[in-house]
Protein backbone atom coordinates (compact mmCIF):
# COMPACT_ATOMS: atom_id res chain seq x y z
CA UNK A 1 0.00 0.00 0.00
CA UNK A 2 2.89 2.37 0.74
CA UNK A 3 4.20 1.90 -2.77
CA UNK A 4 0.74 2.60 -4.21
CA UNK A 5 0.48 5.76 -2.11
CA UNK A 6 3.96 6.82 -3.24
CA UNK A 7 2.77 6.62 -6.86
CA UNK A 8 -0.41 8.54 -6.00
CA UNK A 9 1.79 11.20 -4.44
CA UNK A 10 3.71 11.44 -7.73
CA UNK A 11 0.39 12.25 -9.40
CA UNK A 12 -0.53 15.05 -6.98
CA UNK A 13 2.64 16.68 -5.81
CA UNK A 14 2.97 18.81 -8.94
CA UNK A 15 -0.76 19.39 -9.37
CA UNK A 16 -1.55 23.02 -8.59
CA UNK A 17 -5.30 22.48 -8.08
CA UNK A 18 -4.52 19.85 -5.42
CA UNK A 19 -2.39 22.29 -3.43
CA UNK A 20 -4.90 25.12 -3.82
CA UNK A 21 -7.76 22.98 -2.51
CA UNK A 22 -5.68 21.48 0.32
CA UNK A 23 -4.51 25.01 1.17
CA UNK A 24 -8.08 26.27 1.25
CA UNK A 25 -9.15 23.42 3.55
CA UNK A 26 -6.20 23.85 5.92
CA UNK A 27 -6.59 27.64 6.06
CA UNK A 28 -10.37 27.82 5.97
CA UNK A 29 -10.84 25.62 9.04
CA UNK A 30 -9.00 28.01 11.41
CA UNK A 31 -10.22 30.97 9.35
CA UNK A 32 -13.94 30.24 9.71
CA UNK A 33 -13.45 29.38 13.37
CA UNK A 34 -11.66 32.66 13.90
CA UNK A 35 -14.58 34.51 12.36
CA UNK A 36 -17.03 32.80 14.74
CA UNK A 37 -14.62 33.30 17.66
CA UNK A 38 -14.48 37.05 16.89
CA UNK A 39 -18.27 37.29 16.86
CA UNK A 40 -18.57 35.39 20.16
CA UNK A 41 -15.88 37.60 21.73
CA UNK A 42 -17.68 40.72 20.49
CA UNK A 43 -20.96 39.50 22.00
CA UNK A 44 -19.24 38.73 25.30
CA UNK A 45 -17.53 42.12 25.52
CA UNK A 46 -20.70 44.02 24.54
CA UNK A 47 -23.18 42.41 26.90
CA UNK A 48 -21.69 43.13 30.32
CA UNK A 49 -24.98 43.46 32.13
CA UNK A 50 -25.11 41.65 35.49
CA UNK A 51 -26.31 38.09 35.09
CA UNK A 52 -25.61 37.91 31.37
CA UNK A 53 -24.11 34.49 30.47
CA UNK A 54 -20.51 34.47 29.39
CA UNK A 55 -20.16 32.43 26.21
CA UNK A 56 -16.90 30.50 26.32
CA UNK A 57 -17.67 28.38 23.29
CA UNK A 58 -14.02 28.08 22.23
CA UNK A 59 -12.50 27.35 25.64
CA UNK A 60 -12.08 23.84 27.00
CA UNK A 61 -14.12 21.66 27.08
CA UNK A 62 -16.74 23.29 24.76
CA UNK A 63 -14.13 24.24 22.16
CA UNK A 64 -14.00 20.66 20.87
CA UNK A 65 -17.70 20.75 20.14
CA UNK A 66 -17.75 24.28 18.71
CA UNK A 67 -14.71 23.96 16.44
CA UNK A 68 -15.85 20.57 15.11
CA UNK A 69 -19.32 21.95 14.39
CA UNK A 70 -18.05 25.11 12.68
CA UNK A 71 -15.44 23.16 10.67
CA UNK A 72 -18.04 20.69 9.43
CA UNK A 73 -19.52 23.49 7.34
CA UNK A 74 -16.45 23.20 5.08
CA UNK A 75 -17.06 19.61 3.95
CA UNK A 76 -17.95 20.87 0.51
CA UNK A 77 -14.28 21.83 -0.03
CA UNK A 78 -13.16 18.33 0.91
CA UNK A 79 -15.82 16.90 -1.42
CA UNK A 80 -14.63 19.09 -4.32
CA UNK A 81 -11.03 17.96 -3.73
CA UNK A 82 -11.95 14.27 -3.73
CA UNK A 83 -14.24 14.59 -6.74
CA UNK A 84 -11.54 16.48 -8.67
CA UNK A 85 -8.79 13.97 -7.91
CA UNK A 86 -11.01 11.00 -8.71
CA UNK A 87 -12.69 12.28 -11.87
CA UNK A 88 -9.30 13.41 -13.26
CA UNK A 89 -8.46 9.73 -13.65
CA UNK A 90 -11.60 9.14 -15.69
CA UNK A 91 -11.23 12.34 -17.72
CA UNK A 92 -7.64 11.55 -18.71
CA UNK A 93 -8.44 7.80 -18.91
CA UNK A 94 -5.42 7.24 -16.69
CA UNK A 95 -7.43 4.75 -14.64
CA UNK A 96 -7.28 2.51 -17.70
CA UNK A 97 -3.60 3.22 -18.24
CA UNK A 98 -2.74 2.45 -14.60
CA UNK A 99 -4.38 -0.97 -15.01
CA UNK A 100 -2.72 -1.55 -18.39
CA UNK A 101 0.66 -0.61 -16.94
CA UNK A 102 0.40 -3.18 -14.18
CA UNK A 103 -1.92 -2.21 -11.34
CA UNK A 104 -4.72 -4.57 -10.45
CA UNK A 105 -8.20 -3.09 -10.35
CA UNK A 106 -8.33 -3.78 -6.62
CA UNK A 107 -5.02 -1.94 -6.09
CA UNK A 108 -6.41 1.10 -7.91
CA UNK A 109 -9.62 1.29 -5.92
CA UNK A 110 -7.87 0.48 -2.62
CA UNK A 111 -5.41 3.33 -2.97
CA UNK A 112 -8.31 5.68 -3.70
CA UNK A 113 -9.99 4.55 -0.45
CA UNK A 114 -6.69 5.18 1.33
CA UNK A 115 -6.56 8.66 -0.18
CA UNK A 116 -10.04 9.50 1.11
CA UNK A 117 -8.98 8.22 4.53
CA UNK A 118 -5.75 10.24 4.58
CA UNK A 119 -7.42 13.45 3.41
CA UNK A 120 -10.00 12.96 6.17
CA UNK A 121 -7.16 12.48 8.67
CA UNK A 122 -5.51 15.68 7.39
CA UNK A 123 -8.74 17.60 7.84
CA UNK A 124 -9.18 16.12 11.33
CA UNK A 125 -5.63 17.04 12.33
CA UNK A 126 -6.25 20.60 11.18
CA UNK A 127 -9.35 20.67 13.37
CA UNK A 128 -7.32 19.28 16.29
CA UNK A 129 -4.73 22.04 15.98
CA UNK A 130 -7.51 24.62 15.64
CA UNK A 131 -9.24 23.33 18.78
CA UNK A 132 -6.00 23.48 20.76
CA UNK A 133 -5.06 26.94 19.48
CA UNK A 134 -8.46 28.49 20.21
CA UNK A 135 -8.75 26.55 23.46
CA UNK A 136 -5.58 28.04 24.82
CA UNK A 137 -6.60 31.44 23.45
CA UNK A 138 -10.02 31.35 25.12
CA UNK A 139 -8.88 29.50 28.25
CA UNK A 140 -10.93 27.14 30.39
CA UNK A 141 -11.92 29.42 33.19
CA UNK A 142 -11.91 26.33 35.34
CA UNK A 143 -8.65 24.89 36.60
CA UNK A 144 -9.87 21.33 36.92
CA UNK A 145 -11.01 20.94 33.30
CA UNK A 146 -8.75 18.66 31.28
CA UNK A 147 -7.69 19.81 27.84
CA UNK A 148 -8.89 16.50 26.40
CA UNK A 149 -12.32 16.60 27.98
CA UNK A 150 -14.78 16.72 25.08
CA UNK A 151 -12.25 15.41 22.58
CA UNK A 152 -14.69 12.70 21.46
CA UNK A 153 -16.12 15.39 19.17
CA UNK A 154 -12.91 15.16 17.19
CA UNK A 155 -13.68 11.48 16.56
CA UNK A 156 -17.24 12.43 15.59
CA UNK A 157 -15.78 15.02 13.22
CA UNK A 158 -13.58 12.35 11.63
CA UNK A 159 -16.59 10.04 11.18
CA UNK A 160 -18.52 12.91 9.64
CA UNK A 161 -15.77 14.07 7.28
CA UNK A 162 -14.95 10.56 6.05
CA UNK A 163 -18.67 9.88 5.49
CA UNK A 164 -19.14 13.04 3.42
CA UNK A 165 -15.88 12.29 1.57
CA UNK A 166 -17.01 8.78 0.72
CA UNK A 167 -20.36 10.06 -0.56
CA UNK A 168 -18.39 12.42 -2.83
CA UNK A 169 -16.15 9.51 -3.87
CA UNK A 170 -19.09 7.24 -4.71
CA UNK A 171 -20.65 10.00 -6.84
CA UNK A 172 -17.30 10.68 -8.55
CA UNK A 173 -16.76 7.00 -9.42
CA UNK A 174 -20.29 6.54 -10.73
CA UNK A 175 -20.66 9.88 -12.57
CA UNK A 176 -17.02 10.28 -13.74
CA UNK A 177 -17.37 13.97 -14.70
CA UNK A 178 -16.21 16.54 -12.17
CA UNK A 179 -18.75 19.33 -12.77
CA UNK A 180 -21.68 16.96 -12.82
CA UNK A 181 -20.42 15.08 -9.74
CA UNK A 182 -19.96 18.29 -7.71
CA UNK A 183 -23.43 19.44 -8.75
CA UNK A 184 -24.94 16.10 -7.81
CA UNK A 185 -23.17 16.14 -4.44
CA UNK A 186 -24.70 19.55 -3.65
CA UNK A 187 -28.13 18.46 -4.86
CA UNK A 188 -27.88 15.33 -2.70
CA UNK A 189 -27.15 17.46 0.38
CA UNK A 190 -30.37 19.41 -0.24
CA UNK A 191 -32.47 16.40 -1.24
CA UNK A 192 -31.47 14.51 1.90
CA UNK A 193 -32.57 17.41 4.08
CA UNK A 194 -35.95 17.50 2.29
CA UNK A 195 -36.36 13.72 2.63
CA UNK A 196 -35.33 13.92 6.28
CA UNK A 197 -37.89 16.66 6.86
CA UNK A 198 -40.65 14.61 5.24
CA UNK A 199 -39.81 11.44 7.19
CA UNK A 200 -39.36 13.20 10.54
CA UNK A 201 -42.00 15.94 10.45
CA UNK A 202 -44.69 14.65 8.14
CA UNK A 203 -44.50 10.91 8.65
CA UNK A 204 -43.34 11.29 12.28
CA UNK A 205 -40.89 8.43 11.86
CA UNK A 206 -37.50 8.28 13.64
CA UNK A 207 -35.80 6.83 10.53
CA UNK A 208 -35.04 10.29 9.13
CA UNK A 209 -32.19 10.82 11.56
CA UNK A 210 -30.41 7.73 10.21
CA UNK A 211 -30.06 8.95 6.64
CA UNK A 212 -26.44 8.93 5.33
CA UNK A 213 -25.53 12.55 6.04
CA UNK A 214 -28.04 13.23 8.78
CA UNK A 215 -26.78 10.37 10.98
CA UNK A 216 -23.29 11.90 11.07
CA UNK A 217 -24.60 15.49 11.27
CA UNK A 218 -26.38 14.53 14.49
CA UNK A 219 -23.12 13.36 16.04
CA UNK A 220 -22.20 17.05 16.28
CA UNK A 221 -25.39 18.99 17.04
CA UNK A 222 -25.60 22.78 17.18
CA UNK A 223 -23.40 23.84 20.15
CA UNK A 224 -25.29 24.74 23.33
CA UNK A 225 -28.75 23.75 22.21
CA UNK A 226 -28.20 20.06 22.62
CA UNK A 227 -27.81 20.49 26.36
CA UNK A 228 -31.57 20.48 26.72
CA UNK A 229 -31.75 16.97 25.35
CA UNK A 230 -28.24 15.93 26.30
CA UNK A 231 -29.30 12.56 27.68
CA UNK A 232 -31.37 11.67 24.67
CA UNK A 233 -28.52 12.62 22.37
CA UNK A 234 -26.02 10.58 24.41
CA UNK A 235 -28.38 7.66 24.16
CA UNK A 236 -28.52 7.87 20.36
CA UNK A 237 -24.79 8.20 19.67
CA UNK A 238 -24.22 4.42 19.26
CA UNK A 239 -27.06 4.32 16.74
CA UNK A 240 -25.59 7.20 14.72
CA UNK A 241 -22.13 5.62 14.76
CA UNK A 242 -23.53 2.24 13.72
CA UNK A 243 -25.47 3.85 10.85
CA UNK A 244 -22.30 5.70 9.74
CA UNK A 245 -20.29 2.47 9.83
CA UNK A 246 -22.92 0.60 7.80
CA UNK A 247 -23.02 3.38 5.21
CA UNK A 248 -19.21 3.41 4.96
CA UNK A 249 -19.22 -0.34 4.30
CA UNK A 250 -21.94 0.14 1.66
CA UNK A 251 -19.92 2.92 -0.05
CA UNK A 252 -16.83 0.69 -0.18
CA UNK A 253 -18.74 -2.34 -1.45
CA UNK A 254 -20.62 -0.35 -4.11
CA UNK A 255 -17.55 1.42 -5.52
CA UNK A 256 -15.32 -1.64 -5.13
CA UNK A 257 -17.70 -3.98 -6.94
CA UNK A 258 -18.43 -1.41 -9.62
CA UNK A 259 -14.74 -0.84 -10.35
CA UNK A 260 -13.81 -4.51 -10.22
CA UNK A 261 -16.61 -5.75 -12.45
CA UNK A 262 -17.34 -3.04 -15.00
CA UNK A 263 -15.70 -2.00 -18.25
CA UNK A 264 -13.27 0.84 -17.64
CA UNK B 1 7.72 -22.42 -25.80
CA UNK B 2 3.98 -21.96 -25.42
CA UNK B 3 2.11 -19.06 -26.99
CA UNK B 4 2.72 -15.56 -25.68
CA UNK B 5 -0.97 -14.82 -25.85
CA UNK B 6 -3.70 -17.38 -26.15
CA UNK B 7 -7.28 -16.23 -26.75
CA UNK B 8 -10.02 -18.83 -26.39
CA UNK B 9 -13.62 -18.26 -27.49
CA UNK B 10 -13.76 -14.66 -26.32
CA UNK B 11 -17.19 -13.11 -26.72
CA UNK B 12 -18.17 -9.60 -25.76
CA UNK B 13 -21.58 -7.97 -25.69
CA UNK B 14 -22.23 -4.25 -25.20
CA UNK B 15 -25.85 -4.50 -24.18
CA UNK B 16 -27.47 -6.29 -27.11
CA UNK B 17 -24.64 -5.47 -29.50
CA UNK B 18 -22.22 -8.33 -30.02
CA UNK B 19 -18.75 -6.79 -30.39
CA UNK B 20 -16.83 -10.10 -30.44
CA UNK B 21 -18.06 -13.59 -31.19
CA UNK B 22 -16.11 -16.67 -30.08
CA UNK B 23 -12.73 -15.26 -31.11
CA UNK B 24 -9.80 -17.65 -30.64
CA UNK B 25 -6.19 -17.46 -31.78
CA UNK B 26 -2.64 -17.86 -30.54
CA UNK B 27 0.20 -15.36 -30.74
CA UNK B 28 3.47 -17.29 -31.14
CA UNK B 29 6.68 -16.06 -29.49
CA UNK B 30 8.77 -13.72 -31.63
CA UNK B 31 5.96 -12.96 -34.06
CA UNK B 32 4.68 -9.60 -35.24
CA UNK B 33 1.01 -10.39 -35.00
CA UNK B 34 -1.34 -8.11 -36.88
CA UNK B 35 -4.93 -7.86 -35.72
CA UNK B 36 -6.60 -6.55 -38.78
CA UNK B 37 -10.02 -5.20 -39.46
CA UNK B 38 -12.00 -2.11 -40.35
CA UNK B 39 -13.09 0.42 -37.73
CA UNK B 40 -15.62 -1.18 -35.42
CA UNK B 41 -14.49 -4.74 -36.11
CA UNK B 42 -13.62 -5.36 -32.45
CA UNK B 43 -9.82 -4.97 -32.47
CA UNK B 44 -9.63 -2.48 -29.59
CA UNK B 45 -12.30 -4.37 -27.65
CA UNK B 46 -10.23 -7.54 -27.96
CA UNK B 47 -7.04 -5.83 -26.80
CA UNK B 48 -8.98 -4.07 -24.01
CA UNK B 49 -10.11 -7.47 -22.76
CA UNK B 50 -6.63 -9.00 -22.70
CA UNK B 51 -5.41 -5.88 -20.87
CA UNK B 52 -8.24 -6.19 -18.28
CA UNK B 53 -9.79 -2.80 -18.93
CA UNK B 54 -12.82 -4.53 -20.46
CA UNK B 55 -14.54 -7.64 -19.18
CA UNK B 56 -15.30 -10.45 -21.62
CA UNK B 57 -18.87 -11.72 -21.56
CA UNK B 58 -17.53 -15.20 -22.21
CA UNK B 59 -14.27 -16.95 -23.01
CA UNK B 60 -10.78 -16.86 -21.53
CA UNK B 61 -7.28 -15.75 -22.37
CA UNK B 62 -3.81 -16.32 -20.98
CA UNK B 63 -0.49 -14.53 -21.19
CA UNK B 64 2.75 -16.54 -21.21
CA UNK B 65 0.71 -19.71 -20.67
CA UNK B 66 -0.55 -18.50 -17.29
CA UNK B 67 -3.88 -17.11 -16.09
CA UNK B 68 -4.02 -13.32 -16.52
CA UNK B 69 -2.67 -11.10 -13.76
CA UNK B 70 -1.37 -7.57 -13.25
CA UNK B 71 2.21 -8.88 -13.00
CA UNK B 72 2.03 -10.05 -16.60
CA UNK B 73 0.65 -6.69 -17.76
CA UNK B 74 3.60 -4.95 -16.09
CA UNK B 75 5.90 -7.04 -18.32
CA UNK B 76 4.14 -5.90 -21.50
CA UNK B 77 4.47 -2.50 -23.17
CA UNK B 78 0.99 -1.47 -24.23
CA UNK B 79 -0.41 1.42 -26.21
CA UNK B 80 -4.17 1.04 -26.29
CA UNK B 81 -6.26 3.46 -28.35
CA UNK B 82 -5.24 6.98 -27.33
CA UNK B 83 -2.26 8.05 -25.19
CA UNK B 84 -3.52 8.33 -21.61
CA UNK B 85 -1.44 10.64 -19.44
CA UNK B 86 -1.92 13.26 -16.73
CA UNK B 87 -2.37 16.48 -18.70
CA UNK B 88 -1.02 18.72 -15.96
CA UNK B 89 2.26 16.81 -15.61
CA UNK B 90 5.33 16.96 -17.84
CA UNK B 91 6.19 14.13 -20.22
CA UNK B 92 8.99 12.97 -17.96
CA UNK B 93 6.87 12.98 -14.80
CA UNK B 94 4.24 10.95 -16.63
CA UNK B 95 6.89 8.42 -17.59
CA UNK B 96 8.04 8.29 -13.95
CA UNK B 97 4.52 7.29 -12.90
CA UNK B 98 4.33 4.64 -15.65
CA UNK B 99 7.75 3.28 -14.68
CA UNK B 100 6.79 3.14 -11.01
CA UNK B 101 3.56 1.25 -11.79
CA UNK B 102 5.44 -1.18 -14.02
CA UNK B 103 7.97 -1.68 -11.24
CA UNK B 104 10.79 -0.47 -13.47
CA UNK B 105 13.61 1.81 -12.46
CA UNK B 106 13.71 5.48 -13.41
CA UNK B 107 17.10 5.11 -15.11
CA UNK B 108 15.48 3.97 -18.36
CA UNK B 109 13.51 7.20 -18.82
CA UNK B 110 16.25 9.25 -20.57
CA UNK B 111 16.77 6.40 -23.06
CA UNK B 112 13.11 6.18 -24.07
CA UNK B 113 12.76 9.98 -24.22
CA UNK B 114 15.71 10.05 -26.60
CA UNK B 115 14.26 7.15 -28.57
CA UNK B 116 10.99 9.00 -29.21
CA UNK B 117 12.75 12.36 -29.68
CA UNK B 118 11.15 14.09 -26.71
CA UNK B 119 14.24 14.84 -24.62
CA UNK B 120 14.01 18.55 -25.35
CA UNK B 121 10.33 18.68 -24.45
CA UNK B 122 10.52 16.36 -21.44
CA UNK B 123 9.75 19.16 -19.00
CA UNK B 124 6.77 20.52 -20.96
CA UNK B 125 3.29 19.68 -19.77
CA UNK B 126 1.62 16.83 -21.62
CA UNK B 127 -1.29 19.17 -22.44
CA UNK B 128 1.08 21.29 -24.57
CA UNK B 129 2.17 18.34 -26.74
CA UNK B 130 0.97 17.93 -30.32
CA UNK B 131 -0.99 14.79 -31.23
CA UNK B 132 2.14 13.23 -32.72
CA UNK B 133 4.20 14.03 -29.60
CA UNK B 134 1.53 12.49 -27.39
CA UNK B 135 1.59 9.35 -29.49
CA UNK B 136 5.39 9.24 -29.35
CA UNK B 137 5.34 9.63 -25.58
CA UNK B 138 2.91 6.71 -25.39
CA UNK B 139 5.22 4.60 -27.55
CA UNK B 140 8.11 5.65 -25.31
CA UNK B 141 6.15 4.60 -22.25
CA UNK B 142 5.66 1.17 -23.83
CA UNK B 143 9.42 0.83 -24.22
CA UNK B 144 10.16 1.43 -20.53
CA UNK B 145 12.19 -1.45 -19.17
CA UNK B 146 12.67 -2.88 -22.67
CA UNK B 147 9.77 -5.38 -22.49
CA UNK B 148 9.87 -8.55 -24.56
CA UNK B 149 6.20 -8.23 -25.54
CA UNK B 150 4.54 -5.14 -26.97
CA UNK B 151 0.91 -4.43 -27.78
CA UNK B 152 0.20 -1.54 -30.13
CA UNK B 153 -3.29 -0.43 -31.03
CA UNK B 154 -3.19 1.85 -34.09
CA UNK B 155 0.33 3.08 -33.23
CA UNK B 156 0.58 5.42 -36.20
CA UNK B 157 -2.59 7.34 -35.36
CA UNK B 158 -1.94 11.06 -35.41
CA UNK B 159 1.58 10.73 -36.76
CA UNK B 160 2.81 12.56 -39.84
CA UNK B 161 4.24 10.51 -42.77
CA UNK B 162 7.75 10.72 -41.32
CA UNK B 163 6.44 9.60 -37.93
CA UNK B 164 4.54 6.72 -39.55
CA UNK B 165 7.65 5.52 -41.37
CA UNK B 166 9.68 5.93 -38.19
CA UNK B 167 7.17 3.91 -36.16
CA UNK B 168 7.23 1.15 -38.74
CA UNK B 169 11.01 1.10 -38.62
CA UNK B 170 10.86 0.96 -34.83
CA UNK B 171 8.44 -1.98 -34.97
CA UNK B 172 10.64 -3.79 -37.50
CA UNK B 173 13.69 -3.08 -35.34
CA UNK B 174 11.92 -4.39 -32.24
CA UNK B 175 10.82 -7.48 -34.15
CA UNK B 176 14.39 -8.08 -35.30
CA UNK B 177 15.39 -8.13 -31.63
CA UNK B 178 13.09 -11.11 -31.17
CA UNK B 179 10.30 -9.24 -29.40
CA UNK B 180 6.73 -10.36 -29.81
CA UNK B 181 4.49 -7.59 -31.08
CA UNK B 182 0.71 -7.55 -31.28
CA UNK B 183 -0.31 -4.81 -33.68
CA UNK B 184 -3.92 -3.83 -34.24
CA UNK B 185 -4.61 -1.67 -37.23
CA UNK B 186 -7.23 -0.83 -39.77
CA UNK B 187 -4.44 0.13 -42.16
CA UNK B 188 -3.91 -3.07 -44.13
CA UNK B 189 -0.84 -1.70 -45.79
CA UNK B 190 0.72 -1.05 -42.37
CA UNK B 191 0.12 -4.61 -41.21
CA UNK B 192 1.29 -6.09 -44.48
CA UNK B 193 4.60 -4.28 -44.27
CA UNK B 194 5.59 -5.42 -40.81
CA UNK B 195 3.60 -8.50 -39.74
CA UNK B 196 4.59 -12.15 -39.74
CA UNK B 197 1.16 -13.33 -38.58
CA UNK B 198 -2.29 -11.94 -38.99
CA UNK B 199 -5.81 -12.32 -37.62
CA UNK B 200 -8.61 -10.77 -39.62
CA UNK B 201 -11.65 -9.52 -37.78
CA UNK B 202 -14.88 -8.24 -39.18
CA UNK B 203 -17.87 -7.19 -37.10
CA UNK B 204 -16.51 -9.18 -34.17
CA UNK B 205 -16.02 -12.38 -36.14
CA UNK B 206 -12.59 -13.88 -36.66
CA UNK B 207 -12.41 -14.57 -40.38
CA UNK B 208 -8.92 -15.96 -40.59
CA UNK B 209 -5.76 -16.22 -38.51
CA UNK B 210 -2.28 -17.53 -39.12
CA UNK B 211 1.07 -16.97 -40.77
CA UNK B 212 0.93 -14.10 -43.24
CA UNK B 213 2.54 -16.35 -45.92
CA UNK B 214 -0.19 -18.91 -45.41
CA UNK B 215 -2.98 -16.38 -45.41
CA UNK B 216 -1.57 -14.82 -48.56
CA UNK B 217 -0.48 -18.14 -50.09
CA UNK B 218 -0.94 -18.43 -53.85
CA UNK B 219 -1.62 -14.79 -54.15
CA UNK B 220 1.15 -14.20 -56.69
CA UNK B 221 -0.01 -12.30 -59.71
CA UNK B 222 1.74 -11.41 -62.95
CA UNK B 223 1.25 -8.00 -64.47
CA UNK B 224 1.72 -7.73 -68.24
CA UNK B 225 1.96 -4.72 -70.49
CA UNK B 226 1.13 -5.22 -74.17
CA UNK B 227 0.94 -2.92 -77.19
CA UNK B 228 -2.47 -1.42 -77.82
CA UNK B 229 -4.83 -3.59 -79.82
CA UNK B 230 -3.29 -6.89 -78.80
CA UNK B 231 -4.94 -7.24 -75.41
CA UNK B 232 -7.84 -9.33 -76.65
CA UNK B 233 -5.64 -11.80 -78.46
CA UNK B 234 -3.32 -12.19 -75.51
CA UNK B 235 -6.14 -12.54 -73.00
CA UNK B 236 -7.60 -15.37 -75.05
CA UNK B 237 -4.26 -17.09 -75.37
CA UNK B 238 -3.38 -16.72 -71.68
CA UNK B 239 -6.56 -18.40 -70.59
CA UNK B 240 -5.12 -21.59 -72.07
CA UNK B 241 -1.87 -21.27 -70.07
CA UNK B 242 -1.64 -24.14 -67.53
CA UNK B 243 -2.80 -23.09 -64.05
CA UNK B 244 -4.20 -19.67 -65.00
CA UNK B 245 -7.32 -18.93 -62.99
CA UNK B 246 -8.21 -15.48 -64.17
CA UNK B 247 -7.01 -12.83 -66.59
CA UNK B 248 -8.31 -9.31 -66.28
CA UNK B 249 -7.51 -5.86 -67.61
CA UNK B 250 -6.76 -3.06 -65.21
CA UNK B 251 -5.34 0.42 -65.73
CA UNK B 252 -3.99 -0.43 -69.19
CA UNK B 253 -2.26 -3.57 -67.91
CA UNK B 254 -3.29 -7.21 -67.79
CA UNK B 255 -3.35 -9.06 -64.49
CA UNK B 256 -2.92 -12.83 -64.55
CA UNK B 257 -3.97 -14.86 -61.49
CA UNK B 258 -3.02 -18.50 -60.92
CA UNK B 259 -4.61 -21.51 -59.30
CA UNK B 260 -3.56 -22.60 -55.84
CA UNK B 261 -0.08 -24.13 -55.67
CA UNK B 262 1.02 -22.85 -59.08
CA UNK B 263 4.15 -20.73 -59.04
CA UNK B 264 4.32 -18.78 -62.31
CA UNK B 265 7.53 -18.91 -64.29
CA UNK B 266 7.83 -15.43 -65.77
CA UNK B 267 10.48 -16.51 -68.32
CA UNK B 268 8.18 -19.21 -69.70
CA UNK B 269 5.30 -16.78 -69.75
CA UNK B 270 7.34 -14.26 -71.73
CA UNK B 271 8.33 -16.92 -74.21
CA UNK B 272 4.69 -18.06 -74.52
CA UNK B 273 3.54 -14.53 -75.29
CA UNK B 274 6.30 -14.07 -77.84
CA UNK B 275 5.30 -17.34 -79.54
CA UNK B 276 1.78 -16.00 -79.70
CA UNK B 277 3.13 -12.97 -81.56
CA UNK B 278 2.88 -10.54 -78.66
CA UNK B 279 6.00 -8.71 -77.53
CA UNK B 280 5.51 -7.62 -73.93
CA UNK B 281 6.54 -4.12 -72.92
CA UNK B 282 6.01 -4.83 -69.20
CA UNK B 283 6.21 -7.98 -67.11
CA UNK B 284 6.24 -8.04 -63.33
CA UNK B 285 5.55 -10.66 -60.69
CA UNK B 286 3.54 -9.09 -57.88
CA UNK B 287 2.56 -10.30 -54.45
CA UNK B 288 -1.09 -9.65 -54.04
CA UNK B 289 -1.77 -6.98 -51.47
CA UNK B 290 -3.32 -7.86 -48.14
CA UNK B 291 -5.93 -5.28 -48.95
CA UNK B 292 -7.23 -7.19 -51.94
CA UNK B 293 -7.07 -10.42 -49.97
CA UNK B 294 -8.96 -8.80 -47.11
CA UNK B 295 -11.63 -7.54 -49.48
CA UNK B 296 -11.93 -11.02 -50.97
CA UNK B 297 -12.22 -12.75 -47.58
CA UNK B 298 -14.80 -10.33 -46.24
CA UNK B 299 -16.74 -10.57 -49.49
CA UNK B 300 -16.75 -14.38 -49.37
CA UNK B 301 -17.96 -14.37 -45.78
CA UNK B 302 -20.70 -11.86 -46.52
CA UNK B 303 -22.05 -13.78 -49.51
Amino acid sequence: MLNLLRIEWMKFKNYRTFWILVGIIVLAIPGVNYAVYSIVSAVNSKDKSPGAPILNLFGFPDGWHTVCYVSSMLFIMQAILIITLTTNEFTFKTHRQNIIDGWSRSAFISVKFAEVFLLSVLSTLTVLLTVLAFGYLAGTGEAHVSVWQGSRFLFFYFVQVISYSMIAFVIAVLIKRSGLAIGLFLIYMIVEQVVMGIITNLLKLPAGQYLPEESTDRLIPFPGLHLMSQLEWEHRIPGYLTAAAIYLIIYCVVTGRYFLKSDL
Amino acid sequence: MSSILSIRSVTKFYGRIRALNQVSFEVPPGSVFGVLGPNGSGKTTLLGIVMDVLKATDGTYSWFGEPPSEKQRARIGTLLETPNFYHYLSGERNLRIAAAIKGRGMEDIPRVLEMVRLTERKDSKFSTYSLGMKQRLAIGSCMLGNPSVLVFDEPTNGLDPAGIAETRDTIRHLASEGKTIVLASHLLDEVEKVCTHVAILQRGELLMAGDVREVLMNEDMVELGVPAGLEGRLQEALTAWPGVRQVRRRDGLMEVFFQQGIVPDTGELNRFCFEKGVVLNHLQLRKRSLESKFMEITKEINQ
